[in-house]
């Protein structure tokens, strides 16, 4: 118990320790903003996954909760100068002029706060993610008594309703109507409040799943019926879910507003639940840890996959599908030729395999032909890696990586509980098998019993 | 003052009248077992009396009180606890997780409290955890050791019949409806959910109400036998009077042509 915690002490401290590096660091600002990225990503992906993943509801209406998150944020956020260009109309100037962390601050006798950008961003994100659960309580009480798909559609729907609100004029006061809202102070976007709260996520998160609380949820999401009937109350649950999860999706929206230092509608489409619902569903549904690798994962694909898309000659490509081709074959091969059922390699496998040695023969043999050294370039290859990745783990492992498992010390340093001892497993096999256990049971067998 | 107490009560699917009049008392510390062929209306009555359904007419009282209206988890918190004729176990949390999840509608704490582990919480926790250890240790060791921390779909059947059971009682419940206890299992573990049942009342002090179909299992721990037939109430009374009514072979096996 203590060396886990030491452990996991000791593993925040040194990621905190290279993170720090990375930022003193020259030329890795790429990094550190694809880190930035998986934060934020993961911090929205971790909040959808308790609805999607451990509620086991599905919800399609994130990225609404995200806008809020993202406007709220920005507008409390703004200074004074890039607020003037504004349209207002049907609400008056003084919503665009007084919805301003920086006057409340000041109105309160608060300036030491409101001279700190730091700490005024944190309440601005504290006051974003409050109003997004607003909205998820108004949006999860009337509609989370559907089921399915039903409720699928209802919530995609309501997504869409919050998404366009801020194009109306009537709210154009504080949205600025399709123009978004421009120059929202960046230098509160560090990465440190980025990493700080996905540290607050993972912990908070990690503490709601192993609580009685987290037990509910899963329990609903196993058997609604049943948990019914063992007393847990369904609507409070769900919306209490619902609420959480939006106050998260709220906080990581305006994290990623202040990283990108603008925000409007398009900002938050649709995409950005489908991008979550993929990192999720490849890291495992209900796995925090597998959200964060799923988030991971796709960040990376979408930040550092730029070289597929790159001009090169064709060779390259006949090149590199030659040898992908040979390489599954090997790697087919092996497994089947270790695995202990019926270790053989068959007939099309080595179609396969001879289809790749033709293809890297082609290659070598023309590769001065016009067609073999003219350029090609691919776009979107990034989006078919992803694609592909996900198609194989829906084929390979359903489940995703981490299925609904968590990552703990305990996974690798036992002790595991679950694994019987020699001891326990000789006991378990005394009392359930007859013979070897008689007098188990005091009544003779008796086979009218049934009757 | 009867434990559940049913008046009248009537349900109809359309137009199927799945119970009609039925009433019926359980004192407490009885085992009442309800009987009937197929489609008897058996299992719509646990319904009704868990809240599933509600009564078109008629009225539930338990310890009392009206209870006809509520909703399955709040009856489930005034004490009645089911279990399901097809197995509705959470399948992929373990044997552990499955006997602390009824307790949890009697958790003070909030969820805030529960996320910050305040002492008051990890109290609580402590105290579900000994209740689920004992309600599972009323099968023996075989739920005990390193089975707590397996997933549920790893199991037998017949453990899984007997974490379903252990479930029911962590609820904190007075009256148990058992729907099919002995269904999939092989003579001796009838034998053995037989004598386990009467241990329930016996040891744990729990009233118990099951619908089965194994007629031996009825005759050796009922103390009253209900027979439904096509929604009504046929018989009622001590098992050999009931087998032995021409009402209830009737509708078993049906009338001799004349």
């Amino acid at each position: 118990m203590m060396r886990n915690h030491l452990l996991t002490l000791a593993t925040v401290g040194l990621v905190t320790l290279g993170l720090y590096l990375l930022t003193q660091m020259d030329g890795t600002s790429g990094l550190l903003s694809a880190l930035r990225l998986i934060f934020i990503w993961g911090i929205a992906a971790i909040s959808l996954n308790l609805i999607n993943g451990q509620l086991g509801i599905l919800s399609l209406g994130h990225h609404g909760f995200m806008l809020v998150g993202g406007y709220v944020t920005a507008l409390l956020m703004l200074p004074e100068k890039e607020r003037r260009p504004f349209r207002t109309r049907l609400l008056s100037d003084w919503a665009r002029d007084n919805l301003d962390l920086d006057k409340w601050l000041r109105g309160l006798g608060l300036d030491f706060i409101a001279n700190s950008i730091d700490l005024k961003f944190i309440i601005a994100l504290f006051i974003a993610g409050l109003a997004a659960a607003l909205l998820g309580v108004l949006v999860g009480a009337p509609s989370l008594r559907l089921k399915g798909d039903y409720l699928a559609i209802v919530t995609f729907g309501f997504g869409e309703i919050i998404r366009l609100l801020p194009n109306a004029p009537e709210v154009a006061a504080f949205t600025n109507g399709p123009l978004g809202i421009k120059g929202i102070p960046g230098d509160a976007g560090t990465i440190w409040w980025t990493f700080f709260a996905f540290l607050f996520v993972l912990w908070f998160f990690t503490r709601l799943k192993f609580s009685s609380y987290g037990r509910a949820f899963e329990g609903i999401r196993e058997d609604e019926i049943a948990a019914e009937a063992m007393g847990v109350n369904l609507a409070y649950h769900k919306v209490l879910a619902f609420t959480i999860s939006a106050f998260f999706a709220g906080v990581a929206g305006g994290l990623y507003a202040s990283y990108l230092q603008s925000v409007d509608t398009q900002t938050f489409n649709f995409f950005v639940t489908f991008f979550l619902l993929v990192a999720i569903s490849l890291g495992g549904l209900g796995s925090i840890t597998g959200a964060v690798i799923g988030t991971a994962v796709v960040v990376l694909v979408r930040n550092y996959g730029g070289f597929l898309e790159q001009p090169y000659p064709a060779w390259v490509g006949y090149l590199s599908g030659a040898l992908l081709m040979l390489g599954a074959f090997a790697f087919s091969a092996y497994i089947r030729k270790t695995r202990r059922l019926r270790p053989v390699i068959e007939t099309k496998h080595y179609i396969f395999g001879a289809i790749g040695l033709a293809l890297l023969l082609v290659t070598v043999f023309f590769r001065n032909e016009p067609w073999m050294t003219q350029t090609v370039q691919f776009f979107g290859m990034r989006k078919i890696l992803l694609a592909v990745i996900l198609i194989l783990i829906m084929i390979y492992r359903r489940e995703g990586v981490m299925g609904r498992a968590e990552f703990s010390w305990k996974l690798i340093f036992g002790p595991r509980e679950d694994i019987p001892s020699e001891e326990q497993r000789k006991q378990d096999a005394w009392l359930s098998n007859p013979e070897l256990n008689p007098g188990a049971s005091e009544t003779k067998e008796d086979d009218d019993a049934s009757a | 003052m009867p434990l559940l107490e049913l008046r009248n009560l009537y349900k109809s699917f359309g137009g199927l009248q799945a119970i009609s009049n039925v009433s019926l008392t359980v004192e407490e510390g009885e085992i009442v077992s309800i009987i009937g062929p197929n489609g008897a209306g058996k299992s719509t009555l646990f319904n009704l009396i868990t809240g599933v359904y509600k009564p078109d007419r008629g009225d539930i009282f338990f310890e009392g009180q009206r209870i006809n209206g509520l909703s399955p988890d709040q009856v489930t918190k005034r004490g009645i606890a089911r279990t399901f004729q097809n197995l509705r176990l959470f399948t992929h949390l373990t044997v552990l997780e499955n006997v602390l999840i009824p307790q949890h509608h009697r958790l003070k704490s909030g969820w805030l409290g529960a996320v910050l582990r305040t002492p008051a919480y990890l109290r609580e926790e402590e105290k579900m955890r000994e209740v689920a250890l004992e309600k599972l240790s009323f099968f023996g060791p075989r739920l005990m050791s390193f089975r707590l921390h397996q997933p549920v779909y790893v199991l037998s059947y017949a453990n899984r019949r007997r974490t379903e059971m252990a479930r029911a009682m962590a609820t904190g419940a007075k009256l148990l409806l058992l729907d099919e206890p002995s269904a999939g299992m092989n003579p001796k573990e009838t034998k053995e959910i037989t004598q386990i049942i009467r241990r329930f009342r016996d040891e744990g002090g729990y009233t118990i109400v099951l619908v089965e179909h194994k007629m031996n299992l009825v005759g050796e721990i009922s103390d009253r036998v209900v027979v439904l037939d096509y929604g009504e109430k046929i018989a009622e009374g001590n098992y050999h009077d009931v087998v032995n009514d021409p009402k209830v072979i009737e509708a078993y096996l049906g009338r001799r042509e004349e």
